[in-house]
């Protein structure tokens, strides 16, 4: 492998009793780089995300973090080694406060560590800090949105997943999580973003892999994939720019 | 108004609440985390109660370190139940398995023969008999404060409840253990995203419920000087009822009407027959599910 690459997937396998919903998937991420998976609803971009994560475990394949085969780790284990996921559907402790959340988050971090990181995501998300001793289940979509990017951070992780972050929020919250992507790439985290909403994830990925059936048909350099006839049939809305 | 009597009445529902709301806070803390109820909860108490027991027969160490020893005994009674009658029923990780109704139902039993299987233990190796705790412990001294006297047990019953609740309260609130035990109470699967050790967890869980169930069954032991096998049964469910009324997972609420049905019972009991009192506990679980389906206190199920 690449010592360049800080995820290495190769033929990961994710079967589920008789259903095989997984089949053969290889990909990379690059030190510093976002990468994208693209792909309609029911293809398994969310198995993917959750066996990279160790919430589901891998039947056959392998993925490499940095140099460990973490295939078979448990989550706790994979979190600790630098890899977060803002997973789909935001999956925040509605019943206890922003606050909690966010220190929950902190997975491994020293008392200094956390109080730093803390002011960096309140700094980040602005919104949060008035709402720090709010219960996280009063916020709205947008903001439970920003609390589960920044409670995913909050570990300072090496790779962050992030499972359709954009799904069900408005145009504004949307741009501005699109823009976050970009930004939290200058300050040394690689992402994998896996989303609907094609366009505006070609437009901030460096390289993206399209998936259909449990595998991937198409990949390449995000600029060549947004003008691919078939992503563009498919994916982007036809003749849109 | 209230006469002396009925003063003293309450003050002694309020020593028997502050007993179920220890043992309720065990169920609560377990049932909010694994969404299942551990019926050897009961036996928990029980074996607080002889731990303390055996202590004072054996050494007659000092009263502290006889509450230490029925603590630790408690804690690892804890963690040998989750092991053995919890953790095997864990295997399957799949969402089918998670939501199947028979893997929450197969703890059930296993709790229960556990908790069978430690009481019919004990009566072998104690026997059945109500054992005795010597006179120099036992906690019936006299206090008076005015016209109301009260026993030194119950004394201890209100500090060592007070300080558990209160010590309870600062490990969910400040503590790493506690925000993880919150947190996969609160959403298992976003436990699992943040990278909480989630089978530590459910560890620390039982260790902590079971400590509380063990003091619960050690003073109860001083204070009425009964021990006997069977003794964690009625307390059980009492407290059962307890964190019903209280909406399942909220540990306030849980205590609350602990304290509530602790003085209900001991209220009812200066107005009729004493046979009348455990009638309170099984009235009130019937009007809960009645009127009230998610508690008194509940208004999600997800608060711990």
């Amino acid at each position: 492998m690449s010592a360049t690459n800080l995820l290495q997937i190769a033929d990961l396998q994710v079967r589920m009793g008789e259903q095989t919903i997984l089949n053969g998937i290889s990909l990379h991420v690059p030190v510093g780089g976002i990468v994208t998976v693209l792909g309609s609803n029911g293809v398994g971009k969310t198995t993917l995300m959750r066996a990279i994560s160790g919430v589901y475990r891998a039947t056959a394949g392998s993925i490499r973090f940095e140099d460990s085969e973490i295939s078979q780790w448990p989550s706790h284990r994979i979190v600790a080694a630098g890899l977060a996921q803002a997973p789909e559907g935001r999956q925040i402790f509605s019943s206890m406060s922003v606050a909690e959340n966010l220190r929950i988050g902190a997975v491994g971090l020293s008392p200094e560590a956390l109080a730093e990181e803390l002011e960096k995501q309140l700094d980040r998300f602005p919104i949060l800090r008035e709402r720090y001793q709010q219960s996280a289940g009063t916020l709205s979509g947008g903001e439970q949105q920003m609390l589960c990017i920044a409670r995913a951070l909050m570990s300072r992780p090496k790779l962050l997943l992030m499972d359709e972050p954009s799904l069900g929020l408005a145009p504004k919250v949307v741009r501005m999580i699109f823009d976050l992507i970009s930004h939290i790439r200058i300050e040394g985290h690689s992402v994998l973003l896996v989303e609907q909403n094609a366009r505006a994830a070609l437009r901030v990925a460096d390289y993206a892999y399209v998936m259909d059936g449990g595998r991937i048909v198409i990949e390449g350099v995000s600029a060549e994939l947004a003008n691919d006839a078939r992503v563009r049939a498919a994916y982007l809305g036809g003749h849109a720019a | 108004m209230f006469d002396i009597f009925f003063v003293q009445q309450l003050v002694n529902g309020l020593s028997v609440g502050f007993i179920y709301a220890l043992m309720a806070i065990g169920f609560t803390l377990i049932f909010g985390v694994l969404n299942v109820v551990n019926f050897a909860h009961g036996e928990v108490y029980m074996i607080g109660a002889y731990a303390g027991w055996l202590s004072i027969t054996i050494f007659a160490p000092p009263l502290f370190v006889v509450i230490l020893v029925a603590l630790a005994i408690g804690a690892l009674a804890g963690f040998g139940l989750e092991r053995i009658a919890f953790k095997p029923f864990r295997r399957f990780r799949d969402e089918a398995s998670l939501k199947s109704k028979a893997m929450r139902e197969a703890t059930l039993l296993s709790s229960l023969a556990i908790s069978i299987i430690v009481r019919e233990l004990a009566e072998k190796i104690f026997g059945s008999n109500m054992q005795t705790i010597p006179q120099d412990y036992l906690l019936l001294t006299p206090i008076q404060i005015g016209p109301l006297s009260f026993a030194s047990g119950q004394f201890l019953i209100f500090g060592l409840s007070i300080v558990m609740l209160g010590g309870l309260q600062w490990l969910l609130k400040r503590t790493q253990v506690g925000l993880s035990i919150r947190a996969v109470a609160n959403n298992p699967m976003g436990a699992t995203y943040v990278g909480i050790n989630t089978e530590r967890t459910i560890i620390a869980t039982f260790v902590i419920g079971s400590t509380l169930g063990a003091a619960a069954g050690l003073v109860v032991g001083l204070y009425q000087g009964a021990i006997f096998p069977a003794m964690g049964f009625a307390p059980g469910i009492k407290a059962f009822v307890a964190m019903v009324m209280g909406g399942l997972s909220s540990i306030g609420g849980a205590v609350v009407c602990a304290i509530i049905l602790g003085v209900a019972e001991s209220v009812t009991t200066s107005f009729f027959a004493q046979g009348w009192g455990d009638l309170v506990a099984y009235v009130f679980l019937v009007m809960t599910l009645i009127f009230f389906p998610t508690g008194l206190f509940g208004g999600g199920r997800d608060r711990v």
